[in-house]
């Protein structure tokens, strides 16, 4: 594991929060898909498909739930600005959704 | 038998794309589009699909790494992604009314002058003091990382906060017009315009081209072009690839990102005015 500086961890604890969150995203879905794809090579080609559906189904939700995850933070921290702009992005992706569905 | 060697192959294809996007905060889709369409004869329809899943792929793995060494400024990175966001808003309802020759050439020319002035700075490993404008001091976007490959902790200022955001809206638009992360255009704006240092601009454009990526994607997945025994196996490798490349970006010296850089822009940028004067 890569050192940190132990001075800042007190500092920006929003990194870590997001760190934590990107590497849960990250384990979760390439489980499900090495899973997936093993059970594909064994020969599993009805049900194996659709577990590595959901696995990438993970990994695209985890940016989505990093721009939440941000939000809560601001806002518990009261810094509003950034609160805002999160809420901004986050009403971007929610309206590409809406749109892209009728796509 | 025959399934398994595919995988491999699609699998380490997804690996060297990891690798490439992360040191240079792109998302690999500039291997992975032409190596599942001219390799393996796919349709352009699942490539780019499965791209786009790996761009996701490749932030995410990378930004574990970058976020813990503090490489990455979520501060910048929030601000510029309400440009980017609206950006690839836009592109994606405008993408059936712009001319895309024009487009492909306009991009094409902006890359190319991303390359050239890269290639002016290439030798400049500290850069003039940068001025933080009004915005960047109210908003505290201004950073400091411990760099590995110097050995020494380099504190920057973040400048040129309001162009920034604007050629980050233009770059998502890029981004949902093209199914593509557009890194290649994140990292000049922040290295270039904004005067951040480079590997903090490839780490933050790392960070932020997963959720441009998103909403992308999404299109994707509901249209059902994201072929699971396609994605699948290249999305594994990339994950694999990004956060190997994250650990490999830290240790390297940033004169030498760079260097690996430009040819990418330069090649890229040629690409993109031929394909529009090609289709005139």
């Amino acid at each position: 594991m890569v050192a940190i500086e132990p001075e800042e961890k007190a500092e920006h604890p929003i990194e870590l929060v997001l760190a934590r969150l990107l590497r849960l995203g990250s384990l979760v879905a390439a489980a499900l898909l090495a899973v997936g794809i093993a059970l594909m090579v064994l020969g599993q080609t009805a049900f194996a498909p659709r577990l590595i559906t959901v696995g990438l189904l993970v990994l695209l939700g985890t940016p989505v739930l990093r721009v939440i995850a941000a939000a809560v933070i601001f806002v518990k921290e009261r810094d509003w600005h950034f609160a805002l702009f999160s809420l901004v992005v986050l009403c971007a992706i929610a309206a590409g959704i809406y749109f892209g569905k009728g796509m | 038998m025959y399934v398994v060697i595919t995988f491999i192959t699609i699998f380490a294809i997804g690996i060297a794309a990891g690798v490439v996007g992360a040191i240079l905060g792109l998302g690999g889709g500039i291997i992975i589009v032409p190596a599942l369409t001219l390799g393996f004869g796919m349709p352009m329809r699942t490539a780019v699909a499965a791209s786009t899943v790996c761009i996701i792929a490749t932030s995410t793995g990378a930004a574990v790494a970058f976020l813990r060494d503090r490489l990455t400024n979520t501060r910048v990175a929030i601000w510029l992604e309400m440009g980017t966001s609206l950006g690839a808003l836009t592109g994606a309802l405008v993408a059936a009314l712009v001319n895309q020759r024009v487009l492909f050439i306009l991009f094409g020319l902006l890359l190319a002058y991303s390359a050239y002035n890269m290639f002016r700075t290439r030798k400049e490993h500290t850069r003039p003091d940068v001025v933080p404008d009004a915005i960047s001091s109210k908003l505290r976007l201004g950073g400091s990382y411990y760099d590995k490959a110097l050995g020494r902790r380099v504190e920057y200022q973040v400048t040129r906060t309001l162009p920034g955001l604007i050629i980050m809206y233009f770059s998502g638009a890029a981004a949902g017009l093209l199914g593509i992360g557009a890194g290649i255009f994140k990292v000049p704006a922040m290295d270039q315009v904004m005067g951040m240092p480079f590997k903090a601009s490839s780490a933050t454009s790392n960070f932020m081209i997963g959720v441009t990526a998103a909403s992308g994607a999404v299109v994707y997945f509901a249209r059902g072009d994201v072929k699971p025994l396609v994605a699948g196996p290249v999305v594994l490798g990339v994950l694999l690839g990004a956060i190997l490349g994250a650990r490999l970006m830290m240790r390297m010296p940033a004169s030498k990102i760079r260097l690996f850089f430009m040819p990418i822009l330069a090649y890229t940028a040629i690409e993109m005015i031929y394909k529009g004067v090609k289709w005139w």
